[in-house]
């Protein structure tokens, strides 16, 4: 792996040096308020003209998705150099090239053409908004305007159209993301594009800070190749900020059950050539909310009672500091980053709060050195992205007292270890290696081809004096490593058609994975000294095409047949109840979208629907008691639709809603004794939700130069089963969204009703804003999972701090 | 006011008159009683919870019916139940899964419902130790069950108001053997047998090795099983005996791991060694006796020789036993065979046959395991045996004792394999 890197910066430097030109232009396009702007149109033309008036030498290229342009190789001479986008002011500079200043760098600010638009809406001429139209269809989460609210990525995630976020408690506890029915590990997570598992759970939808991100990209159906994953379904990339200032921005957030939440993220560029950065955050949750849960009487009888959670905390922080070289003539930016993290969660309950724990913890911590080099040559038309990370991440599980705990926090002693069904002093060792190449090359104005591997290798190895044994021997599962590797590649070739109306996307990708390790479920047949080897491949093809009607809407399609690898833990098992599996297979879908776009200055509507079939979905089977097992069981065939709507109905207010329902049914059921399973619903899994809100935005309020917005958000969700309910038997009505079923359900997620209101000041001339928030206003009883409640209502403030040079 | 005065005393006067002539002309009304006759699929595939339906019908089932009606109780731990004559109880909280005892509610419209529950005084535990929610009933208002919390205890309650009423402490029986042994991780007593025969309690004493997972299930520290013998009418301790050379006796849930012949002789069931088998046997407690009647025992090895398999539960009628056994060697892990393939056979026995031949039972398939299903039921003076395969062939077969064999009886379509079949009467 280190050689294949070497390899490729030894071809950047040489091609750097082959490349490399006496005179050029270059410089960055950003906005009002820094944010870098992308895809801009930079046009230069000379001044010296020819006979019939035309410029003797013309130019034309975009701003890359880090803001920057470049020409290279002019002669001396006068230029005029224009750049424009769409919602933008035209921007027009002249620049003088001779041997004194064989090089010019511009800061382009792009103003917006009307700045009240651009404020209340949050689409606008943005990488945002490019983001939201490209061919494969993603929902955009435009974190950035969201900034200053005491908000969390999930909750905003959980506003956004055919969208459903679940959280198993409060702050920190696990995030899960239903995409059309796809969720678990269906779904992928990037990072700026590179695979979220390189930072190990430090950081992600359950506990990023919303400062840090400029968007959320979410993918259904069709995930772009430079993505590089193996997602079924869905996918998410949390884009971070561009920095190329001098930047400092800091927030604090204080919040009910003795919540804290500080972020600090800053940035300096040293001359021209070097940058260093720094992004923190801290999160610290008591987590005490309180919680219907049972206690039992003089007559073993439970009785209902409501008491404040009292072993639910969350404290994590996670520190990145980076530093690099950027705009030279070999690299337009090398970073090298390491990040350090560490989580420490206190465990309240099981999986349904059946009953208390007091002591029970688990610690997560991981150190991650990596790498990043980006390089554009040929006036942009060839680019190479490369991306290497080395994480070495501790996981740990303590159970070890000696007695249990009830719902009130009262200790009671015991002769056994551990309050939970598994005692533990479990350490689990982890060393992870990403690489990630991306390359791409722009054949013609119209054709561009790119090309993205993933390479990811995991060793797990660890130890736990109270853990399972092999059969027969003292020796500790743990003990024996066991080795991950999978690769994914891609292709895609995109061109643009019909004057760029047309854009047709077509994608090719290779999956393939190995595993080793020792089958030592129950230890039967084993020999410690035989690890078993597994390996699997398969093919993913995929096409996205969008047509641009007119200059107000668009319709695009996307259809792609992709696969999902088994995840490490599904085949190896978690050395206790989990038992490896290394017989499975990849999940295979075959995914279509179609949707539909209309904007005009105070509208936006956007229409969605999509199919799938699933076959052969991992799932957790029980087995042979107590253990269970991943195996490939389930195909699911699935449609549904989204609508979204979004529309400035007075000067100062806009409304947002969005609707989602979906209709992800089994099917190919083996079985016959399960036959009856055939056409139920997907199980566990949200059909309809909706959100609606109202948004306005005051100037001038208290004094002059102040600004004020207020917001009201409600969401709504269909109450959901656990189980498989007879067809026949489910609510009936439109939809299916009215009544109850026809069998008493037990086991289901009740309808809910969520309001938060909240409002956010920004002081007049000082880069200062406060946030409040009132989040469950009416108090209601959610619960994203089975019998786990989630917070009551709850009070937030943010300050946060932002300067900008 | 004055006409609102006149026309209560008219309706007074009118309401007397009826409520007079009933008292006086009418005779006393018999309680009015419906029948119902109450069916249990297990759906569950995947969630480990035991999700399934109870339904409750006006008549005997006939040709091919649904377990998801109208009326029915979808929820977990639907792995099967204990009965009591027009009780019934389950060991697994319908709303939950958490272990204790859980009464089902049947109204005369047949809506099932889950009623009150027994919670373990220590949930903790009960989580960690199985078992919980073990019970037997001595009458309607008696019963006793095994609490984790208390692990050395059994525990009295009501059947009819669902209270505990106390425990019989029988740490004393306990410690008579094992004391000091380090490698005895943890005691229990009645965590997997309770039985009342003769206005004795039998309990099982569990003396257990392992720290972890499946506490006290084929984890034994002797080679015998030990079973306390306790006089229910003074509540003391009496003496203590053992099935000798076998295993584990588990497991506790609902399929009949004991059973009473008709002429009162009791037949336990352990399974041996470990889940997959091994010197399982049963063995019987002669009617008027207290102790393991050593002239008989029946060991799986004197169905196959190489002892490759288990009993896994046990029915008695007029001298004769009703077993499953499996057809092949049994094997654990996500591909083997014990709980998931179609491996299990009916076979009966008489008792007094000295050669002790394992009669084949035509009829019925070979089918999953019964483990947590009642898998032969007696309903209307019916013998009724489980027969449940992966194919989908899912119903009870009456049994022929003349010809021993079956036929079916009805069968099941929607709410997944059948687990239990009772009958009961409301008043």
């Amino acid at each position: 792996m280190v050689s294949f890197i070497l390899s490729i910066l030894h071809f950047a430097l040489l091609s750097a040096g082959l490349l490399q030109e006496n005179t050029q232009i270059n410089g960055t396009t950003r906005d009002e308020t820094g944010n870098v702007l992308t895809e801009v149109s930079i046009y230069l033309s000379s001044t010296a003209t020819a006979e019939d008036g035309t410029p003797l030498l013309t130019r034309q290229v975009k701003s890359d998705r880090e803001g920057a342009f470049r020409f290279a190789g002019l002669p001396f001479g006068k230029y005029t150099l224009t750049a424009s986008h769409m919602g933008y002011q035209d921007q027009r500079f002249d620049i003088l090239l001779d041997t004194q200043h064989p090089s010019a760098t511009i800061q382009l600010e792009m103003a917006a053409e009307n700045r009240q638009i651009q404020d209340v809406i949050i689409f606008g001429g943005t990488r945002t908004r490019q983001a939201r139209e490209q061919a494969v269809r993603a929902v955009v989460i435009d974190v950035a305007k969201a900034a200053e609210q005491p908000t969390t990525l999930a909750e905003l995630m959980n506003r956004s159209t055919g969208i459903r976020m679940r959280q198993s408690g409060g702050l920190g506890n696990a995030v899960d993301i239903s995409i059309n029915g796809f969720q678990g590990n269906s779904v992928q997570y990037f990072k700026d594009g590179i695979p979220l598992e390189y930072l190990g759970g430090g950081y992600g939808l359950n506990n990023v800070p919303i400062n840090l991100l400029e968007r959320v990209e979410v993918y259904k159906g069709v995930v772009p190749v430079s993505l590089g994953g193996d997602a079924l379904g869905g996918a998410v990339n949390l884009v971070t900020k561009t920095q190329q200032h001098a930047r400092l921005n800091a927030s604090y957030e204080i919040a009910s059950f003795n919540t804290h939440i500080g972020q600090l993220s800053a940035y300096q560029t040293i001359g021209s050539n070097y940058f260093v950065g720094l992004d923190a955050f801290y999160n610290y949750s008591d987590n005490d909310y309180m919680a219907d849960v049972q206690v039992v009487d003089e007559n073993a009888n439970p009785v209902p009672v409501t008491v404040p959670l009292f072993h639910n905390g969350y404290k994590q922080h996670f520190v990145e500091v980076s530093g690099g070289i950027k705009n030279t003539l070999w690299a337009d930016e090398l970073r090298f980053s390491l990040a350090q993290y560490r989580i420490d969660r206190e465990s309240q309950h099981p999986a349904l709060m059946t009953n208390a724990y007091g002591a029970l913890m688990t610690h997560n911590k991981g150190l991650v050195p990596s790498l990043r080099y980006q390089k554009k040559w040929l006036d942009q038309r060839l680019g190479l992205d490369q991306f290497v990370s080395y994480s070495t991440i501790e996981r740990s599980r303590i159970d070890t007292v000696m007695g249990t705990y009830d719902w009130y926090g009262n200790f009671k002693p015991g002769s056994s270890m551990g309050e939970s069904p598994r005692r533990s002093l479990a350490r689990i060792d982890f060393d992870n290696i990403i690489s990630r190449t991306n390359i791409y090359y722009r054949l013609h104005t119209r054709h561009k081809l790119e090309a993205n591997l993933v390479i990811n290798h995991n060793n797990r190895i660890g130890s736990d004096p109270y853990g399972l044994r092999f059969s027969g021997t003292d020796i500790d599962v743990l003990s024996k490593e066991a080795t991950f590797h999978k690769t994914i590649s891609g292709l895609t070739w995109e061109s643009n058609w019909l004057n760029n109306r047309l854009i047709n996307q077509a994608t090719f990708k290779y999956f393939h994975f190995m595993a080793r390790g020792i089958n030592g479920f129950l230890a039967n047949a084993t020999d410690l000294d035989q690890f078993t080897e597994t390996s699997n491949h398969n093919f993913g093809l995929g096409n996205a095409v969008k047509y641009v009607i007119n200059h107000r809407s668009f319709i695009r399609a996307s259809v792609e047949l992709t696969n999902r690898l088994p995840r490490e833990a599904e085949l190896f098992g978690d050395s206790d109840t989990r038992a490896p599996n290394f017989q499975l297979e990849p999940e295979r879908s075959f995914n279509v979208n179609l949707g539909y776009s209309y904007d005009t200055d105070r509208l936006h509507f956007e229409a969605g629907t999509f199919y799938r079939k699933t076959k052969g979905m991992i799932l957790l089977v029980p087995v042979q008691p107590p253990f269970a097992q991943y195996q490939n069981l389930d195909s699911i065939r699935g449609y549904g639709f989204d609508l979204d709507l979004n529309y400035r109905f007075a000067k100062n207010w806009t409304f947002q809603g969005n609707v989602t329902w979906q209709d992800n049914r089994m099917v190919d059921i083996g079985e016959g004794l399960y036959k009856w399973i055939e056409g139920t619903r997907l199980r566990n899994t949200p059909y309809f939700f909706s959100n609606a809100g109202v948004a306005g935005q005051f100037s001038d309020l208290f004094g002059s130069g102040d600004a004020f917005k207020t917001y009201l958000h409600w969401n709504y969700i269909r109450e959901f089963y656990l189980n498989h309910i007879p067809r026949d038997k489910e609510p009936q009505g439109f939809l299916g969204l009215f009544g109850k079923s026809g069998v008493a359900v037990t086991n289901l997620i009740p309808d809910q009703h969520l309001l938060n209101v909240g409002f956010n000041y920004y002081l007049a001339h000082q880069p200062i804003t406060l946030g409040f928030e009132v989040k469950n206003v009416t108090d209601t009883k959610l619960y994203d999972y089975y019998k786990i409640q989630r917070p009551g209502r709850s009070l937030h403030l943010k300050l946060n701090y932002s300067l900008n040079k | 006011m004055k006409t609102i005065n006149i026309f209560a005393l008219f309706t007074m006067v009118i309401a007397g008159f009826f409520l007079s002539s009933c008292t006086k002309d009418d005779p006393d009304p018999l309680p009015e009683t419906t029948e119902k006759y109450v069916l249990i699929t297990l759906a569950d595939r995947v969630s480990g919870t035991k999700a399934g339906f109870i339904s409750a019908f006006d008549e005997y089932p006939t040709g091919t019916v649904s377990n998801a009606t109208s009326g029915s109780l979808e929820g977990q731990g639907m792995g099967g139940w204990r009965v009591y004559e027009n009780y019934i109880f389950k060991m697994f909280r319908t709303s939950d899964y958490a272990t204790g005892i859980e009464k089902i509610e049947i109204t005369k419209d047949g809506t099932v419902s889950s009623g009150q529950f027994i919670a373990s005084k220590d949930a903790a535990a009960a989580a960690k130790y199985f078992g919980t929610g073990n019970l037997v009933i001595q009458n309607q208002t008696s019963g006793f069950y095994w609490d984790a919390a208390e692990p050395t205890k059994i525990q009295k309650f009501n059947p009819a108001t669902m209270a505990n009423t106390g425990s019989l402490d029988l740490s004393a029986a306990v410690q008579e053997r094992g004391e000091g042994v380090d490698a005895i991780t943890f005691r229990s007593v009645g965590q997997k047998l309770l039985a009342i025969k003769g206005g004795k309690l039998f309990a099982n004493i569990t003396y257990a090795t392992s720290p972890v997972n499946q506490i006290g299930f084929f984890d034994d520290y002797f080679p015998d099983v030990y079973i306390a013998v306790i006089d229910i009418a003074t509540g003391n301790y009496e003496k203590t005996i053992k099935i000798e050379d076998t295993g584990s006796i588990a497991y506790i849930n609902e399929n009949h791991m004991y059973d009473f012949d008709t002429n009162g002789d009791l037949y336990i069931v352990t399974q041996g060694r470990s889940a997959l088998g091994g010197k399982s046997k049963i063995v019987r407690i002669k009617a008027n006796a207290t102790d393991i009647d050593s002239s008989w025992e029946l060991k799986f090895s004197d169905f196959r020789a190489t002892d490759n398999g288990k009993f896994v539960g046990v029915f008695a009628k007029n001298g004769r036993l009703i077993l499953t056994l499996n057809t092949e060697t049994l094997t654990g892990g996500g591909a083997g065979n014990i709980n998931s393939a179609d491996i299990w056979k009916f076979y009966s026995l008489d008792v007094s046959d000295a050669s002790k031949t394992f009669r084949e039972i035509t009829g019925v398939p070979v089918g999953t395991n019964p483990g947590a299903a009642m898998a032969a039921v007696e309903v209307d003076g019916k013998i009724l045996l489980r027969g449940s395969t992966k194919a989908g062939e899912n119903g009870y077969y009456e049994y022929n004792a003349g010809t021993n064999s079956a036929t079916l009886s009805f069968s099941v379509n929607v709410g997944g394999g059948v687990s239990g079949f009772h009958k009961i009467e409301i008043e």
